[in-house]
């Protein structure tokens, strides 16, 4: 891969990025305004969850929770530039640029590390 | 409702600079310091994976530099983020207003492009491949870069890193100093290369705040919201204000912003 596509696909990939989440986020936060955060847009109970626990995205996810949305938002959001990261160290080895892809594998290693930490 | 103010305050940040979503969050609505600061961080990654998208492509962007500064910023933001839940609110606010004020400063002080002469790269700079050039419009010519004074410039992003990370802030500001000032790239390189990083620095410390309960989405869903509308908006406007005006609105309020946060730390509001 040529550095010329390499930088074409870091942009595509910001642009992805930003234009999932911020439709993700867009749909929770209309939603809320219709069935409160806590509601779901299929009419499911009420959750009890606290809205900053991310562990129950997969399950809101399912009954359209407004928060649950937005929370796959916010992660796609955060995901990003994790993703940006990668690229660049996929694109660093087919370059032959062994110093980079060291460097670059050492900084996604920073950023993995930093989601796996337990509070 | 505060879900609503918080989409406008975004928006205004996104059109001003996101240094004033927590001020705006905590002074004005009395939001706990911890969630602006997790709904703060989300809008800087909006913000800088936005802009920096087109910035690539404009080939302004030093992937090499970036990256190898990245390894600084990442430390320092999760070391950052790990520090803030240790912190007494008093001491966030009294360092956000040194922040702002700080920044203030920084406007006043023109950044000048240095007359680019024949750069010839140091050892250090050569070994790990720290220089380039990029083509100037206005010039109408390729300009050469090399880094000068590495350590310290290297130095100085983790600082940066370490500051993002305590505040849920981008330190734009911070890293355009690090690379134009200390490390003597253009002023263009500089400031695409370090939008650049904010994203992924904010994304280290986004991760820890995340799984502290501090990511609210019923005030970051908003924020995220707003600051990606106003930064549309605020591409729109800025360009038709010189630059001087944009200084002689933004100025004052950092300060005033500024002074109002100190005042909170120091517990006199």
């Amino acid at each position: 891969m040529t550095a010329e596509r390499f930088r074409a696909w870091v942009s595509r990939i910001l642009i992805a990025g930003v234009a999932i989440s911020a439709g993700l986020i867009a749909t929770g936060f209309i939603g809320a305004l219709l069935v409160g955060w806590t509601g779901s847009l299929v009419g499911a109970a009420q959750g009890t969850s606290d809205p900053t626990d991310f562990s129950s995205v997969v399950s809101g996810l399912g009954a359209l929770r407004p928060i649950a949305i937005a929370q796959a938002g916010l992660l796609a959001l955060i995901a990003t530039p994790v993703a940006r990261v990668g690229i660049s160290l996929v694109a660093f080895v087919l370059e032959r640029d062994r110093l980079y892809a060291v460097i670059t594998a050492a900084v996604l290693g920073l950023l993995l590390l930093s989601l796996l930490v337990v509070r | 409702m505060i879900s609503l103010v918080a989409g406008l305050i975004g928006a205004l940040a996104g059109v001003g600079g996101g240094l004033f979503v927590i001020p705006a969050l905590t002074l004005a609505f009395g939001v706990d310091i911890h969630l602006a600061i997790g709904a703060s961080i989300v809008g800087v990654i909006a913000t800088s994976s936005g802009s920096a998208a087109a910035y690539v492509r404009d080939r302004m962007t030093d992937l090499h530099i970036g990256m190898f500064l990245e390894l600084a910023t990442t430390a320092g933001a999760i070391s950052g983020a790990l520090l803030t839940s240790l912190i007494a609110p008093a001491f966030l606010f009294v360092l956000l207003g040194l922040v702002l004020l700080g920044s203030a400063a920084l406007q006043l002080v023109r950044l000048t492009d240095q007359p680019a002469g024949p750069v010839t790269p140091s050892p250090l700079a050569r070994r790990l491949r720290l220089f380039g050039s990029y083509p100037d419009r206005n010039q109408g010519r390729t300009v050469a870069y090399a880094a000068r004074r590495i350590p310290l410039g290297f130095g100085l992003m983790g600082c940066a890193g370490l500051v993002s990370g305590l505040l849920g802030i981008g330190s734009g500001a911070l890293k355009v100093v690090a690379m134009d000032t200390a490390m003597g790239l253009p002023i263009k390189v500089s400031s695409a290369t370090s939008n650049f990083m904010i994203g992924v620095t904010a994304a280290a410390s986004a991760g820890i705040y995340l799984s502290r309960g501090d990511v609210d989405p019923r005030i970051a869903a908003p924020v995220a919201l707003g600051v990606l509308g106003g930064a549309v908006l605020g591409a729109r406007i800025l360009p038709h204000l010189s630059n001087r005006a944009v200084r002689r609105i933004f100025v004052p309020v950092l300060v005033l912003v500024g002074l109002q946060t100190l005042a909170r730390g120091f517990g006199l509001v």
